[in-house]
């Protein structure tokens, strides 16, 4: 909503509400695609990534007239400054173009209804619905030499089917912060302080279909909280709708949420690294909790579309955002993780590194940490309907 | 017009019923809006029907006519809920603003004299300031640690905070500010119809013996009556539909249908549900003009 220019990473995660201003715009979009595309999708999946490559021209013969829609505060300049990490790719194959999106829902809205950029930066999450779209294919590592540092786990995480359809690149925590002065969480660190009687109108959930079922899944320990059954859902939806009384509002903008959490207005809320950075800035005494069912993390990348005609250019760009010298920008300046384990963290305010264990690896693993896993638009829409029926009661 | 009419009707054959022809410039004048409105109003209402009965879409996937989600729509359930309280939200609003606005419009219009012009338009000085900041000050004033709660412990009447927490995220801001915004709308209609209120009239009931309050009564608000109206329909509509403030300063509570609206367009991704909420929203609001334009005519011509 409002744009701090010196937190460019307070964009990132923007509200999907705003998706309604950019709804005109996508309506339009979608109708000229209708007219104008055909065709498309369908081809990704299956098939070996070497003969993948095999099959694309050599990068000479690219266009390279990259394009990538990103979220903003990624983008070069802002991200890593004009002789950062990403200053190599400029130098040699000049300035990609950037669109930006504001959330992962809106960004497949978009490419459903018709844009085609070239490679685009969801988040892991999101990966299924991407592939199940069609409209993505697998990188080859082997043309990423910066790979081999990237964290295995996270690797793991952006396979489908064996193939790389996602690379990671940042990576964060997602945990419920509260005012150490103002909050005394009663049997330890939990996530069931989002449900404590005792501070009403002082809670702010985040405003996101999935989430906060998720966190009711983790609480009371079902099988697969990504993925509940209807049953497990409505018990959640209802459980949810008794408490929201406490919530003074569910955030979807960072830099509201900030605000809130800086005027006294919220106590607890669900937070990102940015908003506990932010807090302390402000002088505020905030915790950010270990709660003992887990943190949820989240971790976002890249995707490459199928019809780019910049295969190769993609891979190096995408080299590029995987450096060391991207991940050392990104944790100094936005305290968010990246994806690339070598990083020197002498280098890092010791407070984010113990804050957010960017020196221990397992505190990212189960079950001390659930990242958001993929699911699929379906089982999404299970979710979500059910999210708008807490909102709207 | 009647009087080109007039004009014209004796050169046409006699016995031929009908409209004049509108010219060529009438036309050229009229078609770009028309074409603008076709385009980009009843084009999109048209879709957004067809979106809500599934038998269009601008994704691939199955298509078949199903009436499936009107029917979960209008068997009630929380969105229809949601959707009456929007309307007593607006009713509330419009009322309010309507009730605050109109001894600013008489002050102006009957009192004021020559300054009137000034005046209203130090009335319209907030628009110079974009809504969003005017909201943001709203929640510098409301906030636990806002202008009134820092009064309310500065003067002992609540204890260091235990802060009121109704006044920001809760339906209170969303009404308060919704009218608050809507005042000087409202005023101008009300202004106008004060305005051209025959003084004579006035004058008259006075001569006849009738007190001020009789002369308010029995003449000034009547005749005021069509601006008033439109005044309340002027925010009695858009507000039902509102969306940008509940998202601000509404909170949990404060929510309303038009938020409901923006999450099946945006989050949720469920168009089909998106567009029952949109057109159903559409419909009643076009019965409420319908039913509101006809009130105005007879009002008119009763007055007129």
């Amino acid at each position: 909503m409002s744009s701090d220019p010196e937190s460019p990473i307070f964009e990132r995660r923007l509200g999907r509400r705003e998706f309604l201003g950019l709804g005109a715009v996508t309506v339009a979009s979608g109708f000229l695609a209708a007219c104008g595309a055909s065709g498309g999708g369908g081809e990704a999946g299956g098939g070996d990534t070497a003969a993948q490559t095999a099959q694309h021209p050599p990068i000479g013969q690219e266009p390279g007239n990259l394009e990538v829609f990103e979220w903003a505060g990624y983008e070069y300049p802002a991200y890593g400054g004009k002789n950062g990490p990403l200053k190599p790719y400029v130098d040699q194959f000049g300035k990609p173009k950037f669109t930006f999106l504001t959330s992962d829902d809106q960004a497949l809205g978009k490419v459903r209804a018709g844009y085609r950029p070239d490679t685009v930066h969801p988040c892991v999450d999101y990966t299924g619905n991407w592939v199940e779209m069609g409209v993505v294919q697998p990188w080859d590592p082997s043309l990423i030499s910066n790979f081999k540092d990237l964290d295995p786990v996270l690797v793991k995480g952006g396979q489908i089917d064996g193939q790389q359809y996602f690379i990671p690149a940042d990576w964060g925590f997602s945990s419920p912060l509260y005012r150490a002065d103002k909050v005394e969480p009663e049997d330890g660190e939990s996530w069931t302080l989002f449900y404590d009687e005792r501070y009403k109108g002082k809670i702010s959930w985040w405003d996101t279909p999935l989430e906060n079922f998720v966190i009711w899944g983790y609480v009371n320990g079902v099988d697969d909280p990504w993925n509940m059954s209807d049953d497990e859902l409505d018990e959640a939806k209802d459980f949810l709708i008794s408490k929201k009384h406490l919530c003074r509002n569910f955030w979807s903008s960072q830099t509201d949420l900030d605000a809130d959490v800086a005027a006294g207005n919220i106590w607890i809320c669900y937070a990102w690294a940015g908003s506990y950075t932010a807090a302390k800035k402000a002088g505020l005494d905030v915790v950010y909790s270990e709660p003992k069912e887990g943190r949820l993390g989240w971790n976002c990348g890249f995707v490459l579309m199928n019809d780019t005609d910049n295969y190769h250019h993609a891979h190096e760009w995408i080299d590029a955002w995987s450096s060391v010298e991207s991940a050392e920008w990104i944790i100094n300046n936005y305290a968010y993780g990246h994806a690339n384990t070598t990083v020197d963290l002498s280098n890092v305010p010791k407070d984010y590194v113990k804050v957010f264990h960017l020196d221990d690896p397992k505190a990212r693993e189960e079950p001390n940490a659930h990242y958001s896993r993929p699911v699929t638009s379906a089982d999404r829409a299970r979710y979500a309907q059910r999210w708008d029926e807490v909102k709207a009661a | 017009m009647a009087v080109e009419a007039e004009r014209i009707r004796p050169a046409r054959p006699a016995g031929q019923p009908g409209r004049p022809r509108p010219g060529l410039v009438t036309t050229g004048l009229v078609a770009p809006p028309l074409l603008w409105l076709g385009i980009l109003f009843l084009v999109p209402v048209v879709l957004i029907f067809l979106y809500s009965v599934n038998v269009f879409s601008f994704f691939p996937g199955q298509q078949a006519f199903t009436l499936d989600a009107w029917k979960d729509f209008l068997d009630g359930g929380p969105f229809m809920d949601l959707f009456w309280k929007s309307i007593r939200m607006a009713l509330i609003v419009s009322v309010c603003a309507v009730v605050m606005a109109y001894p600013i419009a008489y002050f102006l219009a009957l009192v004021a004299s020559k300054r009137r012009y000034v005046l209203l338009l130090l009335i319209l000085t907030p628009f110079l300031v974009s809504y969003f900041l005017r909201l943001l000050a709203w929640k510098v004033i409301l906030g636990d640690q806002g202008v009134i709660n820092t009064f309310f412990y500065w003067t002992g009447l609540r204890a260091d905070g235990d802060a009121v927490s109704w006044l920001l995220y809760s339906q209170f801001a969303v009404i308060l500010t919704l009218v608050y915004v809507w005042i000087p709308f409202v005023a101008l209609p009300i202004f106008v119809s004060l305005d051209s209120l025959d003084r004579r009239l006035l004058e008259a009931a006075s001569d006849l013996g009738a007190s001020r309050w009789q002369a308010f009564r029995r003449v000034t608000l009547p005749l005021s009556l069509p601006g008033v109206i439109a005044a309340f329909i002027f925010v009695f509509i858009p507000t039902i539909g509102e969306y940008f403030t509940p998202l601000l300063v509404g909170g949990v509570s404060g929510t309303m249908f038009g938020n409901a609206i923006a999450d099946q367009f945006g989050q949720s991704l469920n168009w089909l549900n998106g567009s029952v909420l949109s057109f159903f929203l559409l419909v009643v609001v076009g019965l409420l003009l319908a039913l509101f334009a006809r009130f105005l005519t007879v009002r008119r011509l009763a007055t007129g």
